[in-house]
């Protein structure tokens, strides 16, 4: 019998890499302040500019895709991105919330 | 991270196991933890921290250094006795949590795939199934059928293995006959007392659904209090 069957932010990386697509693997590694998401909370991007999962429910999502394609047009492999409500971003994006949150984005390679 | 990695995790995490990824945030190197697993230079002057966060299921930057970690935690196995219809809610239900569930029932007119596609049914008595399935205090326990004959056997082995979470279904009437034949069999008041009879919070609704979710919102609260105790 199947387990029950649920696609995975993971598996979902698996299968556009095995697509032949670049993949970003973003997630939060430490939060000040309330912000939506906890620690561990992961977003997928590829190089179309596809996502799948979530950060920040929302707040910085199109800023963190921003800098997932960034890095692939910059061929790095990782960087740190920190959001806060004082940034100069913060009237784009920012957290509506007044939280802070740091992610960790790298690239998956073969 | 690596192909290689990402695949590993994806398996043990179909695997239900408990283990961690460690990242070196200033060189971007990934590691698996385990308990008693070797780790590379990159990660083993920071065992004992790299341990302590993961017994915790602490998630982060650990303190005084730049590894991350990430916790993947074995989910909770939900045992459902009674292939009725407010199972078919409770899966629908329990998809986007994190939980595995088992929908056990003697009746082979109740267990059907048609009607529990993609989840693991059995159709057998409570009494036999346990005989072969392993269970601990990682296992929660919903009873459906408020029958006694089936109800009844999985309740006493719940009790016995101490599953965390144990909600029976039945009015306060059933309830109470029910706690009566425990407290016959030899079942002490205070572990009759755990089971969350009549199941779930009280949400005021009474259609099937409602039910569901009222008895899922229970299973979470109950689950979450878990972890915020093992955190103090």
């Amino acid at each position: 019998m199947e387990k029950q069957i649920k696609r995975t932010i993971l598996e979902q990386a698996r299968d556009w890499f095995e697509s032949d697509r670049k993949v970003i693997l973003a997630r939060v590694i430490q939060t000040w302040g309330s912000s939506p998401c906890p620690v561990g909370s992961n977003m997928i991007v590829n190089d179309k500019g596809e996502f799948f999962g979530s950060v920040s429910g929302g707040c910085v999502e199109s800023n963190v895709i921003e800098e997932c394609l960034d890095l692939l047009k910059n061929n790095n492999s990782f960087k740190q991105l920190e959001f806060k409500v004082s940034d100069y971003n913060a009237w784009n994006v920012g957290l509506a919330c007044g939280g802070e949150i740091k992610i960790y984005i790298e690239k998956i390679n073969s | 991270m690596k192909l290689e990695m990402l695949n590993e995790i994806i398996q043990k995490k179909s695997s239900s196991q408990n283990f961690a990824l460690l990242t070196n945030l200033t060189n971007g190197n990934s590691e698996i933890f385990e308990f008693g697993k070797f780790l590379s230079n990159d990660f083993e002057n920071y065992k004992k921290q790299i341990e302590n966060y993961h017994s915790l299921k602490k998630n982060g930057v650990i303190d005084g250094t730049q590894i991350f970690i990430q916790n993947f935690t074995k989910p909770i196995e939900v045992i459902i006795v009674g292939a009725v219809h407010i199972a078919q809610y409770l899966v629908d239900l329990f998809k986007n949590l994190n939980f595995v569930i088992t929908i056990v029932d003697p009746r082979k007119f109740f267990i059907t795939a048609e009607r529990f596609p993609n989840v693991k049914i059995i159709n057998d008595w409570p009494e036999e199934i346990f005989k072969k399935l392993e269970t601990d205090s990682n296992n929660a326990l919903i009873t459906l059928t408020h029958d006694p004959k089936i109800d009844d056997p999985a309740l006493k082995h719940a009790l016995k293995n101490k599953f965390f979470y144990i909600g029976a279904l039945g009015s306060k009437k059933t309830h109470t006959k029910r706690c009566q034949r425990l407290k016959e069999s030899g079942f002490t008041q205070e572990e009759i007392a755990s089971i969350h009879g009549p199941i779930g919070i009280k949400l005021g609704g009474k259609s099937g659904p409602e039910i569901a979710l009222s008895i899922v919102s229970q299973l979470v609260l109950e689950s979450n209090k878990l972890l915020l105790n093992s955190k103090k």
